[in-house]
């Protein structure tokens, strides 16, 4: 009889030490699994690939908690912008036909270079940077 | 008793104002005695002529206050001569210098105005006192002739800013068609009508201390421009005359653009001169509402233009945008301008009897607007209890901005009146609304799986630690 | 055969590294119990705690990224993105708190007990240098999230740092890497709280270990040395029980960590004015409290010097105490000690509770 306690005893003891151990390794190899979505960097974001944007057409990204547009010229050159309105903050486009940036709510207009030339926008955009490395294009804060 | 010393005192001082009257008038009579005004005048120089009818020889001031010298030197070597202070023709910035030893006040108005920097030879300031009164010829602002009397002063202004090629030299931004501007406005045209009180380029942009619209001092920088509108057009006695209202001020100022202007200092935002025009200032006719109201509103004037209310708006006379929107006090446009209930614009033609097609129309698109702001307050309620929960609903927050500008879109659209392109939108929203909600219930569920998971790690824990008590309390007793 | 295996391991073990000796010596190993043996497991507790630290900081050191620009996103990053990083985070968090909390009652249960005393001097020192870097682990780890409480609350406390005569600049001016709290602060607070803070914790705390093994478990003064008394094997007795007691630790620090997940607040604006109620972490509060109270001047020193000046004089003291506490060593009741130390308690309580309250 206590035989039998004390292997009934050992047997738990056994037994939850495993699920313990099982369900503190659990989320430590959970946590070293890299996870899919990699943006830790909000101040670094890889757009995608070069090939992916010709020229004279635009992107709109996230770019952290705000959302940003990349715009290849064309001439093939690379500009990225913060792409809320600074006016009310909503989100502008490129128009090709025009060759500006273009906001659909009150009709504001940035040049190229993000300088606002027309309409309500007090503001130009807020410029980033783009790297262009091996052919993955990385827009960044400056 | 008589207090002699005080008599004797009473008397001395009645013996010197005497001698004081005495000697005031000999130089008041001296001055008369004016060689350089009456020499001048017998040698027909015209100056001494147009003098004669200048307000400051009429305040009885001489040649010599200006130009130095003295006037009752008979010998013309003696009354010019350096010893005496003559300094002849007053050249440069020494002309307004001059002015300035009696009208100080102007002259330090003038040093601060654009008009006090260096003409392009850089010798002087561009613009002198003489500029605008006149040289020797100088009358009261009321006189009539007076260069800068109200029915002239606009002519003396366009002399330089009409000047294509003179201004510029200056400022080849600054336009020159603002007199012309100006005949058309409503203020040029009552002052060609001899009307006084219309204004007139002093009015708004100050007399002496003129500033850049870009300088915010200046009575025309945006944030300034309503309150100088104001001065006159608020006050009711001032423009009792005119039958227009006085209230457009106090609207303005509680209005979107009034708010955008002077409160959040948006300099984007519209003050009066951008729609009613700043020199050719009139008020907008009906036909032309929508053009100006579209300069910033663009698509939803044109969405407008191609839409069945054009038609009808026109039809029946009514202003394009003002119908709906009003226009000083106009304020943000909201959901309860849509649909047929009491406080809708809709329902005011579009009864169910006369005009049923936009009568379910209305109904229709409230309806959904309605759907959408009540989903859009339970998802961001879900998400905001995500939040507070401590879960990480950023993605989530994201789209919901993604939801109001959508919103905002809409605003524009309605001006289309289609009810395709309507649901178009709210169909973009709907799925993002879908999306969001998934999401916030997916971190309502993970909160609820971690408490679960404490839950089944304490169990594992006590089961463990109550076998590993009872161990030891084994391993003890067996010791004993 | 199973058995066979092993102990044919064993024997391989042994044979090269004596293993025997330490099953002797661990046999020979006694716990005394008396009403004053439970004070006995806050070291332990402390010691798993740091365990925890260790392994929840390594793991965050799998992710985080210690510059001004990407601190705040990659612990934000570590607590939505990466699978139960908010556990390992908040776990790290708690632990840091609660490793601190017990240092602190196992510090003052050895006080009370004057286990200081001869010939355990030493063992008293190596504990108080192990607490002072647990503070300081505390500080630089406080500042690696890289929000705006922290931003502040350091710049506070090296501001106070920066009050000492002489050394007072010099040390802030190492700590901060220049002359404000700035990107090259966080790194270097980076590079104290995982390379050199951990590098000398664990020499003290090896050394520390070992002292207590050799030296055994202190009897309070007023038991009878000479009597017999009752004792429990360390082995397995004592362990088990130390291993029951981690158990309920660690459940409790999963509770908190999931029903209170550390915050991580908004990133920090080294142009942003300092918010309102900045607050230093609670084992600070007393201190950071009590510069508050002291006058801008006394006679024609500073304030904050003088309180300053105390509170290092105070640590000092406190440190050597085995040493001037001579009435101690020669086996005397020392009530003065006592009411020193009950002093302390009641101050630090009394000044953490005003400061929490204003």
């Amino acid at each position: 009889m206590n035989q039998g306690r004390r292997s009934f005893l050992i047997y738990t003891i056994g037994g939850s030490l495993i699920s313990l151990l099982i369900a503190i390794f659990y989320p430590i190899l959970a946590f070293l699994k890299p996870p899919k979505n990699k943006s830790i960097e909000v101040s670094s974001v890889k757009v995608g690939k070069l090939e992916d944007i010709p020229p004279d057409s635009s992107l709109n990204f996230r770019f952290g908690n705000s959302s940003a547009i990349l715009i290849r010229t064309s001439s093939g050159e690379l500009k990225a912008f913060d792409a809320r309105c600074t006016h009310l903050d909503c989100t502008v486009q490129y128009r090709k036909d025009m060759g500006i940036i273009w906001c659909a709510c009150h009709n504001g207009k940035y040049d190229i270079n993000g300088r606002n030339i027309a309409g309500p926008p007090p503001r130009p955009l807020n410029s980033y940077k783009v790297v262009v490395q091996n052919d993955e294009v990385y827009v960044s804060k400056i | 008793m008589i207090n002699w010393k005080n008599v004797l005192f009473k008397i001395i001082i009645l013996f010197f104002s005497l001698l004081l009257i005495g000697r005031m008038e000999k130089s008041y009579s001296q001055k008369k005695i004016d060689y350089c005004f009456s020499c001048h005048r017998a040698n027909n120089d015209e100056s001494a002529f147009l003098f004669s009818k200048d307000v400051h020889f009429e305040m009885e001031l001489s040649c010599a206050d200006c130009h130095g010298g003295d006037p009752t030197q008979k010998d013309m070597g003696d009354a010019m001569s350096t010893e005496n202070n003559f300094i002849g023709v007053p050249v440069g910035n020494k002309v307004s210098e001059l002015c300035s030893n009696c009208h100080i006040g102007e002259y330090s108005a003038l040093y601060n105005s654009v008009h006090a920097k260096y003409s392009i030879k850089g010798e002087e300031w561009i613009v002198q006192c003489t500029t605008c009164h006149g040289i020797h010829n100088i009358t009261r602002v009321k006189n009539r002739i007076s260069p800068v009397n109200p029915f002239n002063i606009s002519k003396i202004c366009a002399k330089c800013h009409s000047n294509i090629s003179y201004i510029r030299k200056y400022n080849p931004e600054l336009p020159t068609d603002q007199y012309e501007k100006y005949l058309t406005s409503k203020h040029g045209l009552l002052n060609s009508k001899n009307d006084p009180k219309a204004a007139t380029c002093v009015s708004c942009h100050d007399n002496h201390q003129i500033l850049s619209k870009k300088d915010p001092r200046s009575s025309v920088y945006f944030t300034n421009l309503p309150k100088t509108c104001s001065y006159c057009h608020s006050n009711q006695e001032y423009m009792s005359e005119y039958k227009i209202p006085t209230d457009q001020y106090e609207k303005y100022i509680k209005s979107v653009h009034g708010i955008a202007t002077t409160e959040k200092g948006d300099n984007a935002a519209p003050s009066c001169n951008d729609c009613h025009g700043n020199h050719g200032a009139i008020p907008p006719g009906i036909e032309s509402i929508s053009k100006v109201c579209g300069m910033c509103h663009a698509i939803n004037a044109e969405l407008f233009a191609g839409s069945p209310h054009k038609k009808a708006f026109d039809s029946m006379k009514l202003p394009e945008c003002e119908t709906c929107h009003s226009n000083h006090d106009i304020i943000a446009a909201t959901d309860q301008l849509i649909g047929i209930s009491s406080t809708s614009i809709c329902i005011k033609c579009h009864s169910n009897e006369k005009l049923p097609e936009g009568y379910k129309t209305a109904k229709k698109m409230r309806e959904l607007l309605d759907s959408i702001v009540a989903l859009e307050s339970t998802i961001t309620k879900l998400v905001s209890d995500a939040e507070q929960k401590g879960m990480e609903v950023s993605k989530a927050k994201f789209k919901l901005r993604d939801i109001r500008q959508i919103k905002l879109e809409i605003k524009t659209v309605i001006h289309a009146f289609d009810l395709s392109i309507f649901e178009k939108k709210t169909t973009e929203i709907f799925n993002l609304i879908n999306e969001v909600k998934s999401q916030g219930e997916y971190a309502i569920e993970e909160y609820y799986f971690r408490r679960w998971g404490l839950l089944g790690f304490t169990l594992i824990i006590i089961i463990l630690a109550v076998s590993l008590f009872l161990y030891i309390k084994k391993l003890e007793n067996k010791s004993e | 055969m199973r058995n066979k295996v092993i102990r044919d391991i064993y024997r391989w073990f042994d044979e090269r590294l004596n293993l025997q000796d330490l099953i002797q010596l661990a046999n020979k190993k006694y716990v005394p119990i008396h009403r004053h043996s439970i004070w006995y497991y806050f070291g332990g507790v402390t010691l798993f705690l740091f365990i925890i630290q260790v392994a929840t900081g390594i793991l965050l050191l799998m992710y985080y990224k210690g510059s001004e620009d990407l601190a705040f996103e990659s612990i934000r990053y570590i607590m939505t993105e990466v699978e139960f990083g908010w556990l390992i985070r908040s776990v790290h968090s708690w632990s840091a708190n609660l490793m601190i909390f017990c240092a602190f009652i196992h510090m003052f249960s050895v006080f009370f007990t004057k286990a200081y005393r001869k010939p355990r001097e030493i063992t008293w020192i190596t504990g108080m240098i192990l607490l002072f870097i647990a503070l300081g682990f505390g500080f630089s780890g406080y500042l690696l999230p890289w929000n705006e409480l922290a931003f502040f609350a350091t710049k506070v406390g090296t501001d106070i740092v920066g009050v000492f005569p002489i050394i007072g600049k010099p040390l802030q001016l190492f700590l901060r890497g220049g002359e404000d709290v700035t990107g090259t602060t966080l790194s270097r607070f980076f590079g104290f709280h995982v390379a050199i803070l951990p590098a000398i914790f664990i020499v003290f705390l090896i050394f520390h270990l070992i002292l207590i093994q050799r030296q055994g478990m202190s009897l309070p003064m007023n038991i009878d040395q000479s009597k017999e008394f009752k004792t429990m094997p360390f082995f397995p007795n004592f362990l088990l029980r130390d291993l029951l007691l981690w158990l309920i630790v660690l459940n409790i620090l999963a509770i908190l960590a999931v029903l209170f997940p550390w915050e991580l607040g908004s990133k920090a604006d080294p142009f942003a004015p300092a918010p309102a109620g900045i607050k230093p972490e609670w084992y600070f509060m007393f201190m950071f409290q009590t510069l508050k109270y002291i006058p801008a001047k006394i006679w024609i020193i500073d304030g904050e010097v003088v309180g300053i000046m105390l509170f290092t004089i105070g640590a000092i003291l406190w440190t050597t105490i085995p040493f001037w506490d001579r009435k101690t060593e020669r086996g005397q009741k020392n009530l003065l000690i006592n009411y020193l130390g009950l002093f302390c308690i009641i101050y630090i309580i009394l000044l953490t509770i005003l400061g929490y309250l204003s």
